[in-house]
C-alpha cells in the first residue's frame, strides 16, 4: 500500500508539471492582457505597454515561464496582479467557503441520490421507480445557473427564508455563512443527485441479480439485511467513483454558482481571473484545483480497498 | 385594587426610574448602532488607484475617498472643492494660481499642503490618461508657499480646470510620500468623507466616515458643496450578475445597485422596498473605424457606413424601452452647453441606395470590415448585430468578430486587426475628455483639421468662443467620420427607499445621503 500510495505521489508531480505547463501555455495564447482590463476603457496602447512593461509581461515567454517554475519551486504561486495580494492568500480567503459549498453540495447529492437510487432499484419498476428516474432525469437536465437563480426567486426575494446573495456581513459568524450558502449548495447538489439516483440504481440493479444475493435472499435473510448489508456495500464502488468525479464536477460547477450567488468562492476567483487575465491567479487556481483532482481521485482508490476487502494495491 | 393601587408610593418612583433607564439604555444602544448600507456593483474593482485608472467602477469608490482641487456641480461647471476658490488665471492664461483650504486633513493623521498637492499633480500629469492630455502643455507645478500652487503653462488650455475637477483619471490629492511612483497606488489615503479599511476581493469592500474630514462650504450642488458622511459605513459589494443585483434589491438585502439592465425595470413596479432610479444623461454607445490602416482609412468608405447606419434599430435592440435611450446624433445631449444638433447632418440616414453610391464612389471591393464587439456588453452586441445587418444591406462584407472584453481591449490596440469596434463613453463635462479626441486613442483621429481645431478649442478661454470652436470640432467630426455615436442611453440604477437625499449623478456617492427620514 506505501509503494502504491508513493508511486501515485511520483505520478502526481509529473501530472502537476504538465499542468502547470499546459495552463501557461494557454493562460498566454488567449488574447487580452491584465494591464488593458486594470487601465479600463479609456487607456491609449502606450499606457497599456507602458504597465504591460511595469509588469513584467513584455519579457519573453520562456522567461516568464522559467519565473514562474521558479516561483513554483519554492511553494509561491505568485501574486495577483489585480487583487494587491499573494495568489495563496487570495485562494486561502476562499478555501473555507468553496470547501463548505461542495461539503454541503455533496451531501445533498449524496442524501438525495443514494437513498432515491437504492429504493428506485429494489422496486424497479413501480410508480416509485418511474417517478424517480422521471424526477432525475429532468434534474439533471436542470442547468445550476437557472435552479439557482429561480432559487433565489421564490425563497430569497419571495418566501424572505434565504439572503439572495453574498457570504455574509463583515464579522458574520459560520451559522450566518451556512445560511448563505444554502441556497448555492441546493442549486449545485441537485443536479448532482439526479447523476447518483441514475448510478445508484443501475449499480444496486445490478448486483441484486448476483448470485450471492440470490443465496443470501434463499438462506431467509430479511429484505432489509439483503440490500443493506449484501447488495449496498458491493454497489457502492461504481456509486464511490460517481461521488468523487461529482466532487470535482461540484468544483467547476461551482464557478457558475458562485457568479450567481455572487459567492467569493475558488470558482468566483477563477472566472473573474480568466475575465481580467490576471495570470498568476489563473495558472496557481488551476494547478491547486487539479491538485486537488488528483487528490480526491487518490482518495476515491484507496477508499475501494476499504469498502471491498478483495481489492489490493 | 388595581395593579397601581398595590404599589407602594416608594416602589413606584423606583418603578419609574427602571422604566427611563431600561428605555434609556435603549436608546443609545440604537443610537451608537453604526449605519451600513450594501452597494451592489459590477464587479470587484481592483487597484483603486483613481489617478492611473480610468474605470467607471474605480472613480465610483474612490471619489468617497479622493478628492480633487476641483469638482462639478449640477450644471456641471467646476467648482472649487480641496481648492479655497476658483482658480486665478493671470499670463494670458498661462499661469494658473490655486490657493487651497486649510486644515485639510489625510486619513493617515497628516495636513494637507501645497507639497502634496504639487507632488500628486505631478504623478497625475505623468501616471494619469487624462494627465497626460495635459501634460504636454504644463510647464511645471510648484508650491508657492505652504497654501498656494502654481501651475504654469506653454500655452493656454482652457480644459485644464476640468480636467482637474474629473474624477476619472483623476488629480486626486494625496500625501506626497505616496507620489513617487506611477505604478498602480498600493496604499490609499485621501482626504475624502470617507477612508477604506478593508478590502475582501469579490465580497466587499468597507469605507467608514472620516471623522476628521474637512468639508468644503456651501449647499450642496451636484459634486460640489458641502459633504456630510451621513452613514458610517458603505460597503461595496461586487455582484457581477445584474438578475442578482436586482433580486438583492427586491429582497433589500442590498441599498443601492448599480447598472441594471433596462428590460429589468417592470421588476420595481410593485415593490414596497426599492424604487429604479434613471440617470440623464450618462453614456453613448460608439462605433469607431480605424482610421491608421486598411480600407476604412478611405473617408468616403466611412461616410457610407454612416449612411447605412440605423441608429434607431440599434437603440430599440439595445436597450427596448425608448424611455433609457434618446436618438440623439449631437455628441452633447439636450440642456448641456455644448448641445449641437445643427452639426451632425449625418446622423440618423438609413439610407442603403447612397452608401452603395459612396461604396462604389469609394472604390470599394468587397474586403471583409472586421468589426469587433463583445457580449460583456449586452447592449454594445446587440446594437453590433443591427450594425451589420444594415451594413450588409448597402454592400459592405462584414466580418463581425465577438470577443470577450480583455481580448478586444488589447486587440483594438492593434491597428492590422480591425476595421472598427463597438465601445460606450461615459457622459463627461469637457469635450477634450472624449477619447476620440486624442489622436493616440484606438481608431487614430489625427487628420490636420482636426488637430488644428482641436487645439484653436483647447487654447480659446472665452466660454463663448469655445462653444463655436466645438460646434467646428462636431462638424468635422460629422463628415471625416471618425467613429459613429449610436445615440445617447440612460443608466437604470435602484435605490432602497429608506435612503434619503440621494442625488442621481453618471458616478454615484452617497455622502449627503441619509438612512431613513
Amino acid at each position: 500500500m506505501t509503494a502504491y500510495i508513493a508511486r501515485r505521489f511520483a505520478g502526481m508531480v509529473v501530472v502537476m508539471l504538465l499542468v502547470a505547463m499546459i495552463v501557461f501555455v494557454i493562460a498566454r495564447v488567449i488574447p487580452g492582457d491584465p494591464a488593458g482590463v486594470m487601465l479600463g476603457s479609456a487607456a491609449t496602447p502606450d499606457d497599456v505597454a507602458a504597465l504591460r512593461h511595469q509588469l513584467g509581461l513584455d519579457r519573453s515567454l520562456p522567461t516568464q515561464f522559467a519565473i514562474y517554475l521558479e516561483q513554483i519551486a519554492s511553494l509561491d504561486l505568485g501574486n495577483s496582479i489585480f487583487l494587491n495580494r499573494p495568489v495563496l492568500q487570495a485562494m486561502g480567503e476562499r478555501a473555507m467557503l468553496t470547501t463548505l459549498l461542495t461539503l454541503m453540495a455533496v451531501g445533498i447529492s449524496v442524501g438525495i441520490g443514494v437513498p432515491v437510487g437504492i429504493l428506485s432499484a429494489v422496486k424497479r419498476g413501480s410508480v416509485v421507480d418511474q417517478a424517480a428516474t422521471a424526477v432525475s432525469m429532468l434534474a439533471a437536465s436542470l442547468p445550476s445557473f437557472w435552479v439557482g437563480l429561480t432559487l433565489i426567486e421564490y425563497l430569497a426575494v419571495h418566501a424572505g427564508w434565504f439572503p439572495v446573495a453574498g457570504y455574509g456581513d463583515p464579522g458574520a459568524g459560520l451559522a450566518d455563512h451556512l445560511r448563505h450558502l444554502v441556497l448555492p449548495a441546493i442549486a449545485l447538489g441537485l443536479p448532482n443527485s439526479a447523476l447518483l439516483i441514475r448510478f445508484t440504481r443501475t449499480s444496486m440493479l445490478d448486483v441484486l441479480h448476483e448470485d450471492y444475493i440470490r443465496t443470501a435472499r434463499a438462506k431467509g435473510l430479511g429484505a432489509r439485511a439483503v440490500v443493506f448489508k449484501h447488495a449496498f456495500r458491493n454497489a457502492m464502488i461504481p456509486v464511490l467513483t460517481v461521488i468523487g468525479l461529482t466532487i470535482a464536477t461540484l468544483i467547476g460547477g461551482a464557478i457558475v454558482t458562485e457568479t450567481v450567488f455572487g459567492l467569493p468562492g475558488i470558482g468566483n476567483l477563477i472566472v473573474s481571473a480568466v475575465l481580467r487575465r490576471d495570470y498568476p491567479v489563473i495558472q496557481g487556481a488551476l494547478l491547486v484545483v487539479s491538485g486537488l483532482y488528483v487528490l480526491i481521485n487518490l482518495s476515491v482508490d484507496l477508499l475501494y480497498a476499504a469498502v471491498d476487502p478483495r481489492i489490493r494495491y | 385594587m388595581g395593579f397601581v393601587g398595590s404599589l407602594s408610593t416608594r416602589a413606584l418612583p423606583a418603578l419609574a426610574l427602571g422604566t427611563f433607564l431600561i428605555v434609556a439604555a435603549h436608546e443609545a444602544r440604537a443610537q451608537a448602532k453604526p449605519t451600513a448600507i450594501d452597494i451592489a456593483t459590477i464587479g470587484e474593482p481592483g487597484p483603486l488607484d483613481p489617478v492611473t485608472v480610468t474605470s467607471d467602477l474605480v472613480s465610483i469608490i474612490t471619489q468617497h475617498v479622493f478628492e480633487t482641487l476641483y469638482t462639478f456641480d449640477s450644471q456641471w461647471k467646476a467648482q472649487p472643492l480641496l481648492a479655497a476658490a476658483l482658480p486665478e488665471i493671470t499670463d494670458g492664461g498661462k499661469l494658473y494660481t490655486i490657493t487651497l483650504r486649510q486644515g485639510v486633513h489625510f486619513q493617515d493623521g497628516g495636513t494637507m499642503a501645497a507639497v502634496d498637492v504639487a507632488a500628486s499633480l505631478q504623478r497625475w500629469l505623468k501616471a494619469s490618461p487624462r494627465g497626460k492630455l495635459a501634460a504636454p502643455s504644463v510647464d511645471q507645478v510648484t508650491a508657492k508657499d505652504a497654501s498656494t500652487i502654481e501651475i504654469k503653462l506653454k500655452q493656454p488650455l482652457a480644459p485644464l480646470l476640468a480636467l482637474l475637477a474629473l474624477n476619472n483619471g483623476a488629480a486626486a490629492i494625496m500625501p506626497k510620500a505616496l507620489t513617487e511612483t506611477t505604478d498602480p497606488l498600493k496604499t490609499y489615503v485621501g482626504t475624502g468623507p470617507y477612508k477604506i479599511v478593508e478590502q475582501k476581493p469579490d465580497q466587499y469592500l468597507r469605507l467608514v466616515r472620516f471623522e476628521q474630514y474637512s468639508s468644503p462650504p456651501g449647499k450642496p450642488d451636484g459634486y460640489a458643496g458641502e459633504r456630510k458622511a451621513l452613514i458610517d459605513e458603505l460597503r461595496f459589494v461586487p455582484v457581477p450578475n445584474a438578475t442578482t443585483r436586482v433580486d438583492g434589491m427586491l429582497a433589500a438585502q442590498y441599498q443601492f445597485a448599480d447598472s441594471l439592465p433596462a428590460e429589468m425595470a417592470p421588476r420595481f413596479k410593485n415593490t414596497q422596498d426599492a424604487q429604479p432610479v434613471v440617470v440623464k444623461p450618462f453614456g453613448f454607445p460608439l462605433m469607431i473605424f480605424n482610421q491608421k490602416t486598411g480600407p476604412m482609412t478611405n473617408v468616403v468608405l466611412r461616410q457610407a457606413a454612416q449612411a447605412a447606419l440605423a441608429p434607431e434599430e440599434m437603440l430599440l435592440a439595445a436597450f427596448g424601452d425608448p424611455a433609457f435611450f434618446a436618438v440623439e446624433g449631437s455628441i452633447y445631449a439636450k440642456g448641456t452647453p455644448f448641445y449641437d444638433a445643427a452639426s451632425v447632418k449625418g446622423y440618423n440616414q438609413h439610407d442603403a441606395k447612397k452608401a452603395a453610391a459612396l461604396l462604389k464612389q469609394a472604390g470599394y471591393k468587397g474586403e471583409p470590415i472586421r468589426i469587433m464587439t463583445s457580449p460583456q456588453y449586452d447592449f454594445l452586441y446587440k446594437m453590433s448585430l443591427v450594425a451589420q445587418q444594415n451594413l450588409q444591406e448597402a454592400g459592405f462584407t462584414v466580418d463581425l468578430q465577438v470577443l470577450d472584453w480583455a481580448t478586444l481591449l488589447q486587440k483594438r490596440g492593434d491597428d492590422k486587426a480591425w476595421e472598427a469596434f463597438f465601445t460606450y463613453h461615459t457622459f463627461v463635462p469637457e469635450p477634450t475628455l472624449i477619447t476620440i479626441m486624442n489622436p493616440s486613442y484606438p481608431g487614430w483621429w489625427n487628420t490636420p483639421e482636426k488637430q488644428a481645431a482641436l487645439s484653436e478649442f483647447n487654447t480659446e478661454t472665452d466660454p463663448a468662443k469655445r462653444i463655436e470652436g466645438w460646434k467646428k470640432l462636431q462638424a468635422l467630426f460629422d463628415t471625416q467620420v471618425p467613429a459613429y455615436k449610436v445615440g445617447e442611453f440612460y443608466n437604470l440604477a435602484a435605490i432602497n427607499k429608506k435612503l434619503t437625499n440621494y442625488t442621481p449623478m453618471p458616478w454615484p456617492f452617497f455622502w449627503n445621503v441619509k438612512l431613513g427620514g
